[in-house]
């Protein structure tokens, strides 16, 4: 609903910022008004809802509020509201930066902003990777976990350390995948927290029901160009789906290495039989939440 | 209101009508009739609009396909950006031509631009089609621009009733990249040769007949 939106207007003109600021807020939702890129860039928090462009800016363009925005928070929404045509506009140097487009020139624009406004903010409408077909009943039932408490995180603990030593393998990680981001419970090997759902291959992992393998991170076309799989020394990957008695997929136990590496059929036995120790340890979390509040 | 005004219905392509706000992909051999299909699907009611980023073959081949579909390629009923390599298309109110289908920036600009274009004029229903979307996989720096493209599209689809139906011949593309595009689908109609003939059959959505059923490309009707 509009009224429950928070937008970001960003213009360097400071009469079309006030007119596009104008007609959000008229139609109910909450707006910053920002002049500079730089301001952009510091007004990101998860409250934001969309971000509305125009083009020029004293410090950048359009497609510098793009990346400020990708880097703060790569699934957030971003509608370039220029005078220009499409035809005119410069492109950028990289040919990724997807955005919605509005022409300040077409007929009843500010009413078709509000609109595509709220149609902007509709889940997964301008995320870079794919989701399951399940993905509001997935979230929905990850939240049933209460996997935080140090009996839980323990458990996970032990698990991934056993997981690195039997595969001989750098890192070893229990992740689960949260509507923006994979939260790694336990780590071994590594100190990693959370990675944005676009740069993970577990959110890869939890469209199929096979365990997912890539040998080599850099042959592999949806990975090879992810500069944050590098940044990790992610180079090889082996990782089975952790799931809901129901079916959603809620993470996954997963293999890294630094190096390319094969996983034989006995070894992905293996590792699917400790996938389903470590459902069994989430089950169990549930059941005990579960009782917990039924009792309380 | 009978539920033909509220679907998506095809003439020429054996399925049932598809609730307005749907996203389809349609995967098959090229050479099977992946163009006619798609161009069938595409070919829009008195009432509704079309649009079409063409990536394989040029806008006026585009064109020439849509009409043989059955389709009216009249300017302003079909509306087209042309990112095919080495097209020659010049630009139109309704045809906007992209030097580089690595350019998803420009061609996601464009498509908005004809979409509200659409609006402008009063024409409520787009039928949004991609030939193909094996182009834009091949020449984008990372899948993930096209991962964002393609929601983008969808998103817009959903929210405004339209319909998008993308093709792409899995041979021509990584097949863990074509297994993960999909899941961007709300649904999936396959084409393939049978003893007999092209068949296809639809996976994903409600109220379709099951199993494969037997397709001819090239008859204009049902």
């Amino acid at each position: 609903m509009p009224s429950e939106l928070t937008v970001i207007c960003a213009d360097g003109d400071d009469a079309d910022r006030a007119a596009t600021a104008r007609a959000l807020s008229d139609a109910g939702m909450r707006v910053q008004s920002v002049a500079t890129v730089a301001a952009v860039r510091s007004g990101i928090d998860p409250d934001v809802d969309c971000v509305v462009t125009g083009f020029d800016f004293p410090d950048g363009d359009a497609y510098d509020v793009v990346n400020a925005v990708r880097d703060a928070n790569p699934d957030l929404a971003v509608v370039v509201f220029s005078d220009a045509s499409a035809t005119d506009l410069p492109r950028p140097n990289q040919g990724g930066l997807v955005v919605e487009y509005l022409s300040k020139t077409m007929p009843d624009a500010t009413e078709r902003l509000v609109a595509l406004v709220s149609q902007a903010t509709t889940p997964n409408y301008q995320i870079a990777y794919p989701v399951p077909g399940d993905e509001d009943e997935r979230i929905e039932a990850l939240r049933r976990y209460d996997v935080e408490d140090s009996d839980a995180v323990g458990a996970f603990e032990r698990l991934t350390k056993l997981v690195a030593s039997h595969f001989d393998i750098d890192v070893a990680f229990v992740g689960l995948l949260d509507e923006h981001e994979e939260r790694f419970v336990a780590c071994e090997g590594a100190n990693w927290e959370t990675l944005a759902r676009e740069d993970t291959i577990c959110t890869h992992t939890i469209l199929e029901e096979s365990t997912m393998v890539v040998e080599n991170v850099r042959e592999d076309p949806r990975f090879a160009a992810n500069d944050r799989l590098a940044e990790l020394d992610i180079r090889s990957y082996a990782g089975v789906r952790l799931t809901t008695p129901e079916g959603h997929a809620i993470g996954a136990l997963c293999c890294i290495d630094d190096e390319p590496r094969e996983y034989s059929d006995a070894e992905i036995r293996d590792l699917e039989l400790f996938g389903e120790e470590a459902n069994e340890q989430l089950r169990l979390r549930r059941r005990l939440d579960d009782s917990v509040g039924s009792s309380g | 209101m009978s539920s033909l005004e509220t679907a998506y219905t095809f003439d020429a392509v054996p399925i049932e009508p598809v609730a307005r706000g749907t996203t389809l992909i349609v995967t098959g051999p090229s050479l099977e009739g992946l163009r006619e299909m798609l161009m069938s699907a595409l070919v829009a009611q008195p009432t509704e609009g079309t649009l079409v980023v063409t990536a394989d073959v040029d806008a006026p081949t585009a064109a020439e396909a849509y009409s043989s579909a059955g389709g009216d390629d009249s300017p302003g009923r079909l509306r087209m950006v042309d990112c095919s390599p080495e097209s020659e298309t010049t630009a139109t109110e309704y045809v906007r031509p992209i030097a580089d289908p690595a350019d998803l920036t420009g061609i996601g600009m464009e498509l908005s631009d004809l979409y509200e274009g659409f609006y402008a004029d009063g024409c409520e229903h787009v039928r949004t089609g991609f030939y193909t979307l094996a182009p834009l996989l091949l020449y984008a720096e990372d899948v993930r621009s096209v991962f964002r493209f393609v929601h983008t599209v969808a998103g817009r689809v959903r929210s405004a009733d339209g319909l998008c139906v993308c093709a792409l011949d899995p041979d021509t593309q990584d097949e863990r990249t074509v297994s993960s595009v999909t899941h961007v689908f709300d649904g999936k109609i396959e084409l393939r040769r049978g003893e007999d003939g092209a068949q296809i059959r639809v996976l994903g959505l409600p109220n379709q007949p099951d199993g494969w059923l037997s397709y001819d490309p090239l008859s204009p009707s049902k």
